[in-house]
């Protein structure tokens, strides 16, 4: 049931652009901002804020009267806005006045008819013909030797595709610029009209790597807004599962830092474990993802004592493994070298970016769903996720390491107290029309947050999905001042983000 | 030292082989056989995500594990367009991504083939009906071979490159 409470506000917005400060200096930071076209209820736009502290999520919701297509921006107060708004501007066509950047997002002038907002209810399903209806305006750097690097959309590794502007003074990077969204798939849109088992599908398919832990947020939200209590024994095969996930992310993720930076033998031990953990992912699920494991109301896979077992001996060896992997980093003067002080991200940029997982963790900032919006069984255990202040690629690699060991032992303890029962139960598809819920989770990468409001029909009226890699992003941007260009892509990994995850 | 020594005397390919999937191994020589002789021992291929959900590029990444080492067989993937023979595409092929996927393709060498991996370029998978997906990506380019699957796993693509092989041989 819905531990999380939800402390709701309702407030005009010129009041909540002065209120946003009192709000930051208070010590809560931005979850995520989610814009819905309620005027067929007759209620016009809603833009609601939301605002993580400790336990608590406080709701800010501003309406727009019909007819009214703007509203303040909180952008230069809360800098985590940014990408928010711009979005909201794409989407719904509604100006954040006073917002410093506002170029188009993910509607790409390239393509897309800039007076067509899809998101908005009277979006008529016309897609504008495929030309060309303005330029993209990059930022410019101008100086003695400055000259530019572009890389991307389509880069060199099997990666997804984005492009990287990189400004450079001799060899340090003076100015990255991202753009993204090269991706956008509309998902939200989607997801707009269909059952909650159907928008499942979607949501999996955000970021396919992290999907059991998104899967795990969505069900939270939607289980709530039905006020479905789902029973113990899927509570716990849930945190399984969730858990593998994170350790078999982390173990490809470190194996590509060991890649980045030449050492290939260590770099392929860890990919073999990676494959022998998506082996165990198929084993237990039927998918090398666990795509589908979780669905409204429970769990789709069971364990039997034997796949307890099987489970139980992989994670030993993953245990071994992954500590070999830290004793030989920090016993390398070579790996370091590469790793420390490189891609650095101080704690001041991270809290003003409102950045969270690992990210955060590495730069000092505590920020754990886990912990702070305890979902599922999570507060049964006394969870004191790692802290390193360094903020650099190093950190964000031990964090990883700890953060195994830690799933590690979250695991084992689970595959010997799972409770006995069952693993679905039955529920009522339909809420009122209008109600809303959220959900968290925390994915290998960071808070996955939803907003999901029903319609009366047992469908999806509005979903907003916030990926972890949407509000970190902006932060490489930060992180590679100063270093040479030959680490981005090492800093990069470091961070791992997804690209579909953020374009959505 | 002693951790990069005891990883140097395990051969993790062999003891792989061994185990649980011969058949990559089978399929691997008729792979390794099929490229020698079309493609003068080497197929060069560049991948170009148009909007996946990112799991596909995942199990093409697994090619390159120990476990199944595609490059024994002959098989690369290449950095630059310019360098490659095949073109695989992944996504649902998002708006943003046709200019980029179309200027990829120009800027490979003929003679060039597409193929694409997963459901998603095929039939634009779960995103197919967004005003934000333009494909399938046969509407703008020829396709070589489908590679079913949501994702399709490591073993499927192989298979895939051998179908796609016995393709080829066809036509030339
Ligand atoms: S085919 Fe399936 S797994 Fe592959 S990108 Fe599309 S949705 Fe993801």
């Amino acid at each position: 049931m819905n531990k999380m409470k939800i402390n709701a506000n309702i407030i005009d917005s010129n009041d909540f652009a002065r209120l946003a400060t009192h709000v930051k200096e208070s010590g809560r930071y931005l979850l995520g901002i989610a814009a819905s076209d309620e005027r067929l209820k007759g209620s016009g736009f809603k833009i609601r804020y939301f605002f993580g502290g400790k336990n608590l999520i406080d709701e800010y919701s501003v309406s727009l009267p019909a007819g009214d297509g703007s509203f303040q921006s909180i952008s230069k107060i809360c800098p985590a806005a940014k990408m928010y708004e711009r979005e909201i501007n794409d989407l719904f066509g509604l100006t954040p006045l006073g917002h410093p950047d506002l170029r188009p997002l993910m509607l790409y002038p390239e393509n897309w008819d800039f007076s067509v907002h899809p998101l908005r209810k009277d979006y008529n399903n016309v897609i504008p013909e495929f030309r060309k209806y303005g330029d993209y305006k990059y930022k410019e750097v101008s100086g003695e030797g400055i000259f530019e690097v572009l890389v991307g959309p389509v880069h060199a590794g099997i990666i997804e595709p984005g492009h990287f502007r990189f400004s450079l003074a001799g060899e340090p990077v003076l100015q990255l610029e991202i753009r993204h969204f090269w991706k956008h798939k509309g998902i939200e849109k989607i997801c707009e009209g269909k059952n909650f088992n159907e928008a499942l599908n979607l949501v999996s398919k955000v970021s396919g790597d992290n999907n059991v832990n998104i899967a795990a947020s969505y069900l939270e939200a939607v289980e709530n807004l039905l006020n479905i209590e789902i029973p113990e024994r899927a509570k716990h095969i849930r945190v399984i599962l969730a858990e593998l996930e994170r350790i078999w992310n982390y173990v490809r993720d470190i194996a590509w830092i060991f890649m980045d930076i030449g050492f290939a033998l260590p770099a392929q031990n860890l990919f073999a474990l990676q494959e022998e953990l998506m082996r165990l992912n198929k084993s237990l699920t039927g998918s090398r993802f666990m795509f589908n494991a979780l669905i409204p109301s429970g769990v789709s896979v069971d364990f039997d004592s034997s796949k307890l077992f099987t489970i139980d001996n992989i994670i030993k060896k993953v245990e071994k493994a992954i500590k070999e992997s830290e004793a030989f980093i920090l016993n390398s003067s070579t790996v370091l070298d590469r790793l420390e002080f490189t891609g650095k991200i101080n704690k001041k940029t991270a809290e003003e970016l409102s950045l969270c997982g690992i990210s955060a963790r590495a730069s000092g900032l505590f920020r754990d769903s886990r912990v702070e919006f305890p979902y599922l069984i999570y507060d049964k255990f006394n969870l004191k996720p790692a802290l390193l202040e360094s903020g650099d690629v190093f950190a964000r690699t031990i964090l990883r390491i700890k953060e195994i060991l830690f799933s590690a032992k979250i695991v084992t303890e689970l595959l010997f107290n799972l409770p006995e029962g069952k693993i679905i139960t039955s529920y009522e598809n339909t809420a009122e029309p209008y109600k809303y819920a959220v959900g968290n989770a925390e994915t290998p990468r960071g808070n996955a947050f939803f907003y999901i409001m029903a319609d009366g029909d047992g469908k999806i009226f509005r979903l907003k999905y916030i990926d972890p890699s949407f509000r970190i992003w902006p932060s490489i941007q930060y992180g590679v001042l100063g270093d040479i260009i030959a680490d981005f892509p090492l800093i990069n990994k470091s961070l791992n983000l997804s690209y579909s995850g953020n374009d959505m | 030292m002693s951790f990069l020594s005891k990883l140097l005397f395990k051969n993790k390919t062999q003891d792989i082989v061994s185990g649980n999937s011969d058949s990559i191994l089978i399929k691997g020589d008729e792979l390794r056989q099929s490229v020698d002789r079309i493609f003068g021992r080497s197929l060069f291929v560049r991948l170009v995500d148009t909007g996946s959900c990112n799991a596909c590029e995942n199990e093409l990444s697994a090619l390159s594990n120990p476990y199944y080492d595609l490059e024994r067989f002959g098989i690369k993937f290449v950095a630059s367009p310019k360098h490659a023979d095949v073109i695989i595409v992944t996504g649902c092929l998002a708006r943003n991504m046709l200019n980029p996927l179309l200027k990829t393709f120009e800027n490979v060498p003929e003679p060039k083939f597409v193929i694409t991996a997963g459901d998603c370029p095929e039939t634009g998978g779960p995103f197919k009906d967004s005003y934000a997906v333009c494909g399938p990506v046969s509407k703008y380019l020829k396709v070589a071979m489908h590679i079913k699957g949501c994702p399709p796993e490591p073993e499927a693509i192989i298979s895939g490159f051998l179908n796609f092989m016995d393709i080829v041989k066809i036509s030339f």
